[in-house]
């Protein structure tokens, strides 16, 4: 009751509404919601993109654009994913979930938590404006290689501001987040009373410290290079391109791990709240987490075991990310151990969840496949990369997001989603999730080059088939939106603690919908 | 555990076998217990640092008897 009369009383001094209430707001559920829906008009803009890669690829032969246009497609499908969906989603839950979870009334920062987010539209219209610019939009991979980038036209250059922004964004958030969890907390909110979810970002947020400005840094050579007289990268000049691919691939590897371990942490809330036990192995999963932040810094050079590196450090390389696996495989026995002899029962979040345990296996399987340097030579630059790092984006992070959605819906908005088709999302995008990749590793097995708007006759059946898989989990996405925009106007009304088994503070202390201000008073955590 | 030994400051030891458990990932409750009220921030990240450069010095090791 203490809690409603301090709402009340603070719905007192009027705020902005309607549009200027979004562009001023601090509110850290605002800027949540912000940036999830940002968040996703990406994941169908970067969709599209990878749809009309697709209806090229059905059939060999060039059907529908010019090559030139095929590799901007890829590459800019590869920005906008990474870029724009699948971080600032996490941002988002870090946003609307890290204070209700340590009991916080807010960011630290909540005025720069506003810019951390209003520098995301700006740059993502430089990536998708620059579609429009004379030369069309940067086609030389999301990697950004030189010495191809160091050619091509203003795009490039649009694609290099667009990197520093979304860098800068990306830090911003990052400090904010290490600091709500390091000073919000509240009282009794000890670091190891933490929800997973919280440590997985506390530690995501120190890698993004870490490696945002080593791609910065990159870029920066890489403009510099394009029009101040540098040769960082330019061999004429005394430079040399294989320096990008390493330096790109210090931030890049990191990179990787900052799209997953977020993903991890809203596994870890989910398979215990519907298995309706505590975590297997708590502890050791925040162990296994720092043990996987640290590795991430030395294994890069597996994206260059074609690139000439002296065999001591191709062995080097592959040791070490062979042995990264194994806090990663430490991971998924706790959350099997998690679901042994639980009470479960398989409503959408922990559907997905589930379907996250099972798939993100089988990509991290294949890295390990790729980590086998001769193996890797064979492989590298065919659709089998394609493959794994599909199943452990699409079915690692991007379905985490998804299960994350489902399982907080109710808290945000106050009512239940609608689970029947929930689970239609869920099983339409799983069956055709698996007819998109999976043949990919036949068709990377086989020699097919990735990044090609063409292929040999010997390729077409698994291609034919991915695409109309790719259809189909594109269309599946429009019921996920079907189903939020139904979930905010209404619906049954959701219980403050939704689920049975969930017992974080968000669920435990906070009514559904979870008011406008929360935690003015901190709550004691026993 | 009494409250004397709950107040008692790890040794670099126990911070280094943390630390090497962890980097496997795994951690009996009772030692984590331990942990968590004895290792103070500074010195897991030392350990860790320290960690991090006896495994890469350890997989150089390996790589260089590989290679002889
Ligand atoms: C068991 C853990 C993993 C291992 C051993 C592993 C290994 C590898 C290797 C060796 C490559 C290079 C393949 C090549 O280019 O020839 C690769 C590529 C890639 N991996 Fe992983 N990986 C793992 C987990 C992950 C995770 C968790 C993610 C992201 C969430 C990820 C994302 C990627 C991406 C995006 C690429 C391709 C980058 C590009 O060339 O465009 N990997 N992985
Ligand atoms: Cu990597």
């Amino acid at each position: 009751m203490e809690a409603t009369h301090a709402i009340d009383h603070d719905h007192g001094h009027g705020h902005p509404t309607g549009l200027m209430r979004w562009v001023t707001t601090t509110n850290h559920k605002d800027i949540g919601t912000l940036y999830l829906w940002f968040s996703f008009i990406m994941l169908l803009t970067g969709g599209t993109l990878a749809l009309l890669i697709r209806a090229e690829l059905f059939q060999p032969g060039m059907q529908i654009m010019r090559p030139e246009f095929f590799n901007s497609l890829t590459t800019m499908h590869g920005l906008i994913m990474v870029f724009g969906a699948i971080m600032p989603a996490f941002v988002g839950f870090a946003n609307w979930q890290v204070p209700m979870m340590i009991g916080a009334p807010d960011m630290a920062f909540p005025r720069m938590n506003n810019w951390s987010f209003w520098l995301l539209p700006v740059a993502a219209s430089l990536l998708v404006g620059s579609f429009f610019v004379p030369g069309g939009a940067s086609a030389g991979g999301w990697t950004m290689y030189a010495p191809l980038f160091l050619q091509g036209g203003i795009s490039n250059d649009m694609t290099i501001f667009a990197v520093h922004i979304l860098g800068i964004s990306s830090i911003m958030g990052a400090i904010n987040i290490v600091t709500t969890i390091l000073n919000l907390r509240a009282p009794g909110m000890t670091l190891m009373k933490m929800p997973l979810f919280v440590w997985t970002w506390l530690i995501t947020a120190y890698l993004l410290i870490a490696v945002m400005p080593v791609l910065a840094g990159a870029v920066t050579m890489l403009l510099t290079d394009r029009h101040f007289g540098t040769s960082f990268f330019n061999a004429a000049g005394g430079g040399d391109p294989v320096m990008f691919q390493h330096i790109f691939w210090f931030f890049g590897h990191p990179e990787v791990y900052i799209m997953i371990l977020p993903a991890f942490g809203i596994i870890s809330q989910i398979i215990p709240t519907f298995a309706r036990k505590p975590l297997f192995g708590y502890a050791s999963m925040v162990y296994a987490t720092s043990s996987i932040a640290i590795l991430s810094f030395i294994v890069w050079a597996h994206h260059m075991f074609t690139t000439g590196l002296p065999t001591a450090a191709q062995l080097f390389f592959m040791y070490a990310t062979m042995l990264i696996a194994i806090p990663t495989g430490v991971k998924v026995f706790n959350w099997i151990a998690t679901m042994w002899k639980g009470s479960m029962t398989f409503e959408t979040p922990m559907l997905f969840a589930i379907a996250f345990v099972c798939l993100f296996t089988i990509g991290g399987f294949s890295g390990l496949v790729l980590a086998i340097t001769p193996v890797d030579i064979q492989l590298q630059d065919t659709y089998y990369v394609v493959a794994h790092f599909h199943y452990v984006l699409v079915s690692g992070a991007l379905y985490s997001i998804f299960a994350g959605v489902y399982f907080w819906l109710p808290k945000w908005t106050g009512n239940m989603y609608d689970e029947k088709l929930g689970k239609l999302h869920f099983w339409m995008s799983t069956i055709f999730f698996n007819i998109l990749f999976f043949p990919m590793h036949f068709l990377g097995l086989a020699g097919m080059p990735r990044r090609i708007p063409d292929y040999a006759l010997q390729f077409a059946d698994w291609n034919m088939v991915a695409t109309i898989g790719a259809f189909g989990f594109g269309l599946s996405q429009l019921i996920l939106l079907v189903v939020v925009l139904k979930c905010i106007k209404g619906g049954v009304k959701a219980e403050g603690r939704a689920w049975e088994g969930a017992d974080t503070l968000e669920w435990t202390h906070l009514p559904s919908p979870a008011p406008y201000h929360t935690f003015e008073t901190p709550p004691t955590v026993k | 555990m009494t409250q004397e030994q709950r107040g008692q400051k790890a040794s670099s030891w126990q911070a280094a076998r943390a630390v090497f458990w962890s980097f496997f990932g795994v951690r009996k409750s009772s030692d984590y217990d331990q942990d968590a009220v004895r290792l103070t921030p500074g010195q897991v990240i030392a350990a860790g640092l320290v960690g991090a450069a006896l495994f890469i010095a350890t997989l150089v090791g390996i790589v260089y008897v590989v290679m002889h």
